[in-house]
């Protein structure tokens, strides 16, 4: 992302430093550079779930106007690191797109249409048809987890026979549907080859490094050669973290009508071509003693994966991550599907688990008769990681629910369900906690002042909305003292400095770092300049020196300044250009890292209609040390849309008859909107983690959504004494 | 999508002159263009007639005249509709997103396709977009389908809310055919059930035009409720709806309308509950006995079975809601 100061004024003090070109259209967001030459390319997908392809039919959209070329896994160019079975396996890309005449799912690629236009292209793919041997299939999940065999996921703590008198105990199973990413930019990419081997990118991801990496390993060009654009984002929530045939298939393309090619998957190609969390089975068995401390659980969990590769979501984890459970066993199973490969989506793994022991915590509460907030602060590991045994950092988990509490009115919630009735509305009250291993990456920033003081800050991490430029400004003025307005952001380019993808709340954790140490860097630089000019600066540390938009200044004496315009002509500079790198170090050996959120919702149920209105929802997050507090509350706020979607309608729906996915659009698929929520009131424990890294942030995408989904059906619960365990809950499960 | 030819049409009958068989009208285009771009619909060509037909709103004798170029929209803020048709305005509220309802045209609405998903996914059979391929949705994903007058040719539902209001207040549908003659057609007979020919929603003649809409006179502009039941709150088509309007005079019940979306083919109108509800006075119990005639009776299909205790539930809330018009609280 660059930011151009298109009206002449500059960028705004506050709020986020890309705020005018998202606003005003200019912000360039993969599909929309202007790339001469350019042909559109367009896929059209198998129809058949599982099968050989035999041939392609492309006559009828070769004579379609406005043709280029029909790419097939019979005319393409081979791609050097597809070129066998190994190479396939070594790319790590799962899908090797026109380079197999195997059918894992229907919606997989079997040609692109490249044309002049994108008109002509769309219509010319509606006229290609596959011929196909049709092998036999399995696209239902429940019928095919009872076929997997679960093994462990985890050291066993303790023993069953430990907990086998528990007084109370609860054992359900809870299933949950499989969610699409659904971003508002579909993934898109215009591959550009300058050069036998160099090539340009425009394209949506999350991360360009990896895109590069991973492109060059499969076209066997070196990194370097391959420059990616990813400067705006329209919304990730890990569908970008991995390279899909989108942008092999355009580079593909480029290559054999050499031309730039531009590939934008429509939203039904998205359902399949880009990943989504996989549909989940969880069994959970939970034993407490009478007062309520955990003495024991067994989590069992299943997802679903693709035929041609595996994923897995680690649903488990999270029971490792929240809770002491003296007596703790987790085990896990994937069920292949003819489906594509799942991938990340927000709150992987633990969003899954979480939703079940947050349920089962709160239906072991109903049986002690002990409020689940009581039950769960007597039982929070706070001390240390309950896993590895690390001390944490920070762990303000308790916090976070005590806060919860207090801002909702949780006094006010009935002990027993159907207590709040008016006419057919009951009214109930729900909560649930989340956590997150809050990790850390080793990134790179650079910054580049000039002789009027305005300094750029700049790395290639990618932006995905979730404020990362903004953030980068607010800390680079806070170690600098360079005024807000003085500086812009750069992102999302692969020629600037290298920074890991932006996934697993561990963006700003990982950048953070680098652009305080590139700050300190500025201000030791220019003080040894300054020294050259003034004896006063002679030997001085970063935290003795201040800058302003004049010059720089003595913390000690701050009339002491030495203007940037006399460094420059005293060293005949053009430009200052630093770049410094920072990543985890033996912290990591010291302490556990988490970020914490509670989630509670107070909501209405109508027990005739089945219609569920979600009244007041606090969202309480522990993320360290909040850089940025609109746009930290901002992801919170839609990770809590996201999480209400999870627990009320998200679902891909899935026919074994037609052989895969209907209603793959944004009319059948349902995601939560406005009048789905309420304000969503978000807080913070706003205390720097000083660990994890200088800045003191931890991350927070993640830890948002994790708990919604169980805060929601624990409240559900509370009203009608329906205890649902089978996600989405859509309003004909209320009523049955 | 197939490449067309555009023409902009000056009035009705030109436009009626030039239409070939494998030519479409085209008004707000919100539907279908969108068919269009799924390679549902490939016209030849397109008459736009958005300029052609009449787009006023205006009282009429009776009752009241919508031109057949309004916008969804207009029919939200008219003040006409707002005072004496409020019902109207309602389910057009709780249909689309705003961008659709300022685009999308009166004439459109009633003529819209279904939004089964296998009518829009060409790698499916439906009898409904290429006829005596099957029918897609039949002992598949049936949880959007109907519950009354379907076949196994098709299981689908209409889409609109409008027309469920319109059903209710026995709208007629004016059209001019080819012939330049004009037609009303009663809303009752407008839609059509799938019956031997489920690619037909309507009875609309080919090559003819809505010109209007004609709402007769009623005095249900006090008790009236549109309730719909859906999966998420804006922006997601019926599970069921549920139009309701009622007159009352000295406490008791003079007249009744009930209608519903998401339910059959076409609106669906409840005779027999309404003349249930007749000379009755307002209570829970009262109806709860209409709600249990609207029920009784109905087959779903194996994959919503749960609409019909919904239905239930949904007609009894509307009726309640046209006595104490708290219509918002669904």
């Amino acid at each position: 992302m660059k930011i151009i100061d298109t009206c002449g004024a500059p960028p705004p003090a506050d709020g986020r430093v890309e705020a005018r070109e998202k606003v005003t259209g200019s912000g360039k967001y993969a599909a929309e550079y202007p790339v001469e030459e350019v042909c559109y390319g367009v896929f059209a997908v198998s129809t058949l779930a599982a099968g050989k392809l035999k041939s392609v039919k492309v006559e009828k959209a070769k004579e379609a106007e406005g043709v280029i070329e029909i790419l097939t896994h019979l005319n393409k160019p081979v791609v050097s690191g597809f070129s066998d079975e190994t190479k396939i396996r070594e790319s790590r890309l799962g899908l090797a797109v026109f380079h197999t005449d195997r059918i894992f799912f229907k919606g997989q690629p079997i040609a692109l249409v490249v044309a002049r236009t994108l008109e002509e292209a769309t219509y010319a793919a509606s006229l290609v048809e596959g011929e196909y041997e049709a092998g036999p299939f399995e696209l239902d999940f429940d019928k095919a987890r009872r076929k997997a065999t679960l093994a462990s996921t985890g050291r066993e703590k303790g023993s069953p026979e430990a907990w086998s008198q528990a007084a109370a105990t609860v054992e359900a199973e809870y299933t949950i549907a499989a969610e699409i990413h659904n971003p508002m930019e579909m993934h898109a990419t215009i591959a550009h080859w300058v050069a036998a081997d160099r090539l340009k990118l425009y394209d949506k991801n999350q991360g360009v490094n990896n895109v590069q990496r991973t492109v060059g390993r499969v076209f066997e060009i070196p990194a370097e050669n391959i420059e990616v654009f990813s400067e705006f984002v329209g919304g990730g929530f890990g569908s970008g973290l991995r390279v899909w045939s989108n942008t092999l298939a355009a580079a593909m393309a480029a290559k054999m009508v050499k031309r730039p090619v531009k590939l934008m998957l429509t939203r039904p190609q998205m359902f399949m071509l880009t990943g989504y969390r996989p549909a989940s089975w969880q069994k959970v068995k939970l034993g407490a003693d009478r007062e309520g401390r955990f003495l024991g659980g067994w989590h069992q969990a299943m997802n679903g994966t693709s035929t041609y590769e595996d994923f897995n979501e680690w649903i488990t984890g999270v029971t490792r991550l929240i809770y002491h459970i003296p007596n703790l066993k987790t085990e896990g199973a994937l069920v292949p599907l003819n489906l594509s490969t799942p991938t990340w989506m927000r709150g992987p793994g633990d969003c899954t688990g979480d939703f079940a022991i947050e349920s089962a915590i709160d239906e072991l509460s109903y049986v002690l008769n002990m409020d689940p907030v009581a039950l769960r602060l007597k039982n929070t590991a706070i001390d240390k990681h309950p896993n590895n045994g690390l001390p944490w950092s920070t762990n303000y988990m308790n916090e976070c629910i005590e806060t919860g509490a207090r801002m909702i009115g949780w006094e006010k919630r009935p002990s027993k369900p159907l207590q709040l009735l008016e006419g057919d509305w009951a009214t109930g009250y729900g909560m649930a906690v989340g956590a997150w291993n809050a990790g850390r990456g080793y990134a790179s920033a650079g910054i580049v002042m000039q002789k009027d003081g305005s300094v750029s800050v700049r790395t290639a991490m990618t932006d995905i909305g979730t404020g990362t430029g903004t953030g980068m400004r607010n800390i680079a003025h806070e170690v600098t003292g360079i005024p807000k307005n003085r500086i812009t952001i750069e992102l999302g380019h692969s020629s600037l400095p290298a920074a890991p993808s932006q996934g697993g709340s561990t963006g700003l954790s990982s950048v953070s770092g680098a652009v305080v140490a590139v700050s300190n860097d500025l201000k030791t630089r220019l003080a040894e300049y300054a020294a050259g000019i003034n004896p006063a600066f002679q030997g001085l540390k970063a935290d003795e020196v201040q800058l302003t938009d004049k010059g720089i200044a003595l913390k000690t004496n701050p009339g002491a300044v030495v203007s940037y315009h006399q460094i420059w002509e005293k060293n005949d500079l053009k430009s200052l250009e630093l770049e410094a790198s920072s990543g985890p170090g033996e912290e990591r050996q010291k302490f556990a890292f988490c970020s914490t959120s509670a989630h509670f919702a107070k909501l209405r149920v109508n027990r005739r209609t089945g219609r569920v209105k979600v009244e007041k929802y606090v969202c309480v997050a522990d993320g360290g040390k909040i850089i940025n507090a609109q746009a930290a509350a901002n992801q919170m706020s839609g990770a809590v849309t996201g999480g209400i979607g999870m627990a009320l309608m998200e679902e891909m729906l899935i026919d074994a008859r037609v052989g895969g996915l209907i209603a793959n659009d944004l009319a059948g698929y349902h995601f939560a909107v406005n009048a789905d929520t309420p304000v969503i009131e978000v807080a913070f424990i706003n205390k720097p983690d000083v660990n994890i890294n200088p800045s003191g942030a931890k991350g927070l995408g993640e830890v948002g959504i994790i708990g919604v989904a169980a805060a929601i059906t624990n409240a559900i619960y509370n009203a009608t004494g329906k205890r649902l365990r089978d996600l989405p809950v859509t309003p004909d499960k209320i009523i049955a | 999508m197939r490449p067309f030819a555009f023409q902009k049409m000056n009035n009705a009958a030109e436009a009626l002159k030039d239409k070939k068989a494998e030519a479409q009208f085209i008004a707000g285009g919100t539907n279908l263009v969108d068919l269009m771009k799924k390679h549902i619909a490939q016209p030849e060509a397109l008459l736009d007639v958005s300029s052609a037909l009449p787009k006023d709103i205006a009282v009429s004798g009776r009752g009241l005249l919508i031109g057949v170029m309004a916008r969804n929209t207009d029919l939200t803020l008219n003040k006409d509709i707002l005072a004496r048709y409020p019902l109207v305005a309602r389910a057009v509220l709780a249909g689309a997103s705003p961008q659709i309802r300022n685009m999308a045209s009166v004439g459109g609405n009633l003529l819209q396709r279904t939004r089964c998903p296998y009518f829009y996914d060409v790698s499916t059979p439906c009898n409904k977009r290429k006829p005596n391929s099957g029918c897609g949705a039949l002992h598949g994903a049936e949880r959007m389908s109907a519950i009354v007058g379907y076949n196994a040719q098709c299981v689908t539902v209409h889409p609109s809310d409008l027309c469920v209001a319109l059903a209710a207040l026995d709208a007629e549908v004016k059209i001019m055919t080819r012939e330049k003659k004009e037609k009303s057609i009663s809303f009752r007979d407008f839609h059509k059930l799938p019956e031997a020919t489920p690619w037909k929603d309507n009875t609309l003649p080919e090559n003819a035009l809505i010109t209007h809409v004609y709402i007769p006179e009623n005095p249900f502009h006090q008790h009236f409720a549109y309730l719909k039941l859906r999966d998420r709150t804006s922006y997601a088509f019926a599970l069921v709806s549920v139009a309701a309007a009622l007159h009352l005079e000295n406490g008791k019940i003079t007249a009744a309308r009930l209608a519903s979306g998401g339910v059959a083919h076409k609106p669906w109108r409840w005779y027999e509950a309404e003349e249930f509800l007749k000379g009755k006075a307002p209570s829970a119990e009262v109806f709860a006995g209409a709600a249990e005639r609207v029920v009784k009776g109905i087959k779903p299909l194996a994959g919503n079975a749960f609409k019909v205790p919904m239905l239930k539930g949904a007609v009894e809330t509307a009726l309640e809601n046209c006595i104490t018009q708290e219509s918002y609280k669904q």
